[in-house]
């Protein structure tokens, strides 16, 4: 295509300039890709905690007080529920003392809400703790060891698995005990939260207004917090970030469009005599027309290509240090961007060289042969 | 037959301090084979008229045929087509497309056209204009002017037109160069191309067969 050879060679001619309006396209689009990865990697993750979490109800006391054992029983009738009870404390692991949550849990809990990665669960009555990965890593605990807990020395009998930051308990970094210990050890009565697993996400709602109605009949005793509702709020705030980041992202495109635009309307006019000896001798207007479309589109891929692929990049690297995990970044809707940061790049040139290319279509043959 | 037939040609331009009567009431025909000069004073409408029948202006009035084809109400595209299929143009400041080496510049207009072959024929054509193949490759910058002239004649004869149309074409060159110019365009002639040339050269104009004189937009 002729046309097409003409948009290379006179692209070629000033070098510079179509190196600067590429580079205003790679910017542009580089920032699409990777906020728009990043967004959507954001999104993913919130996802799967939603996957993960979405049908729990997590039931604090109202006034910060504790939940009563009379209170618990009429959350129990409702659904499920898995009383809690928590302290901070000091324990001394080998010789190092640290300050860790200790969570108290009916033995027959614990499978439910937890993974353990070695060891086994506490048996019923023990005396035993697990430990979270976080303090096993810290200080290289192993099963089979005890720990240091006031007047108790409890064996580790198993190490959890990483559960990351949750909205009800942080086992991570925390020491769980049976009910039977903590009551030992801290002569504490009522719990200090409520974990309500519903069978279906559907009735999450439901669930919710029914313990509400039992428990804050006459006064507020219980505050009900809605996971799904949390990690959608969370969603929802990062699908704004992360529309907000684009919107950014495409003011820089628009940015390398007015280049772009100003480059083609630069070349049409100091091309205007070699136009019109083109028209002379028998090239039609939308040869014209073809010729200038191709060298913006020229720019565009150029542009599109490399800052998509610059924009994975920095998205990869984004992904790495903001959610320290990669693995999103390949999910189909991640790699979508790609394309949609290409296309934008792309779309976004060859608007921009269309009112140039369209002009120069339109030159009379005559006056741009005359044009000095 | 008339190749060129001009009937009561008139051309004005409108300007905001009045209007110019570039072209008045001119009718001229000239026949294939024909080689004819078209000769006067500056701004006696000499490149108005080459333009006209160039199809690349229109008149005010008056009827324009080329090729016996009456063009006056043809549009952009069809006398496009007239351009590329039946006219060569050949101008003063050689106009060679800048970024084409000098066979490409050849090539163009056949390539426009959908022609087969035509890297074989712009060989020859170059050949016939009497250049060098080695300067086959060189861009238009790399070129003295009357070698580029000279291309641009074998551009001007690629698809095989009816008419070539020369407004000054030795305008930018010594005399010397000129005549060597002038006589490859009258063994073009001969092979049979209608010519007409713009000139103020009364060495060109003696050339041709035929010479016409325009003063103020008139044929005296
Ligand atoms: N586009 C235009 N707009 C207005 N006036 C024009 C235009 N083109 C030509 N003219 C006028 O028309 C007249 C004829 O111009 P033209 O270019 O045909 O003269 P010419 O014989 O070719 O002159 P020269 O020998 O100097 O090239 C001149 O008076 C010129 O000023
Ligand atoms: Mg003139």
């Amino acid at each position: 295509m002729i046309f097409f050879e003409f948009a290379k060679r006179n692209l070629g001619r000033h070098k510079f300039r179509s190196v600067l309006a590429v580079i205003g396209i790679i910017i542009g689009v580089l920032a699409v890709t990777a906020l728009g990865i990043l967004g959507n990697s954001v999104r993913l993750a919130a996802s799967d905690q939603l996957y993960l979490f979405g049908n729990e109800l997590v039931v604090f006391p109202y006034g910060g007080d504790t939940i009563s054992e009379d209170h618990f029983e009429q959350i129990d009738k409702v659904a499920d529920a898995i009383p809690v009870k928590s302290s901070v404390d000091k324990v001394i692991f080998n010789d190092d003392s640290t300050l860790v949550a200790v969570y108290g849990m009916r033995t027959e809990d614990i499978p439910k809400l937890l993974e353990k990665d070695k060891g086994q669960f506490l048996k019923h009555g023990s005396l035993d703790c697990l430990v979270g990965s976080r303090i096993a890593d810290d200080y290289e605990l192993r099963v089979g060891e005890r720990a240091t807990l006031r007047t108790q020395k409890p064996r580790i009998v198993g190490i959890l698995k990483e559960r990351g930051v949750g909205f009800d308990i942080n086992p991570d970094n925390a020491i769980i005990v049976s009910d039977k210990l903590f009551s030992a050890l801290y002569n504490s009565s009522g719990y200090n939260l409520v974990i309500v697993k519903v069978a279906k996400i559907e009735d999450v709602e439901e669930t919710r207004k029914k313990i509400e109605d039992r428990l804050n009949k006459k006064e507020q005793v219980v505050v009900v917090m809605e996971m799904k509702m949390i990690v959608e709020g969370i969603k929802n705030l990062f699908n704004m970030i992360s529309l907000f980041l684009m919107g950014i992202g495409s003011i820089s495109l628009v940015v390398a469009g007015v280049s772009i635009l100003n480059v083609m309307m630069m070349s049409t006019v100091e091309r205007t005599k070699e136009i019109g000896v083109m028209r002379a001798i028998g090239t039609s207007q939308k040869g014209i027309l073809h010729m200038f479309l191709f060298e913006s589109l020229i720019l565009g891929v150029i542009g599109g290509v490399i800052g998509a692929i610059l924009g994975f990049g920095v998205g990869y690297l984004v992904d790495v240090l903001i959610l320290n995990e990669a693995s999103y970044l390949f999910a189909p809707s991640s790699i979508l961007y790609l394309f949609l940061g290409t296309a934008f790049g792309i779309g976004t040139s060859v608007i921009s060289g269309l009112y140039p290319a369209w002009r120069a279509s339109k030159l009379k043959p005559i006056e741009a042969l005359r044009y000095e | 037959m008339n190749v060129v037939e001009l009937v009561e040609v008139t051309k004005v331009y409108n300007l905001p301090r009045g209007s110019i009567r570039a072209l008045d009431n001119v009718s001229v025909s000239i026949e294939a084979g024909d080689f004819v000069s078209i000769m006067g004073p500056s701004g006696s409408g000499k490149t108005t008229l080459l333009n006209i029948i160039g199809c690349l202006d229109v008149p005010t009035s008056g009827r324009v045929a080329i090729g016996g084809k009456d063009i006056s109400d043809l549009g952009d595209d069809d006398l496009t087509k007239i351009r590329r299929d039946k006219i060569g143009f050949v101008f003063q400041q050689f106009n060679l497309i800048p970024t084409l080496t000098a066979l490409e510049n050849i090539a163009y207009p056949m390539i426009l056209r959908g022609v087969n072959g035509h890297e074989e024929r712009s060989k020859e054509l170059l050949r016939s204009v009497g250049i060098d193949e080695k300067l086959g490759e060189n861009k238009p910058n790399e070129l003295s002017g009357g070698e580029q002239q000279r291309v641009a004649i074998a551009r001007a004869l690629a698809n095989e037109p009816d008419i070539i149309l020369a407004d000054e074409p030795t305008g930018n060159l010594d005399s010397k160069t000129s005549k060597a110019l002038m006589v490859l365009l009258k063994e073009t002639n001969e092979r049979g191309k209608t010519i007409i040339v713009v000139t103020h050269d009364p060495v060109v104009a003696g050339f041709t067969m035929k010479t016409f004189t325009l003063v103020d937009g008139r044929i005296v």
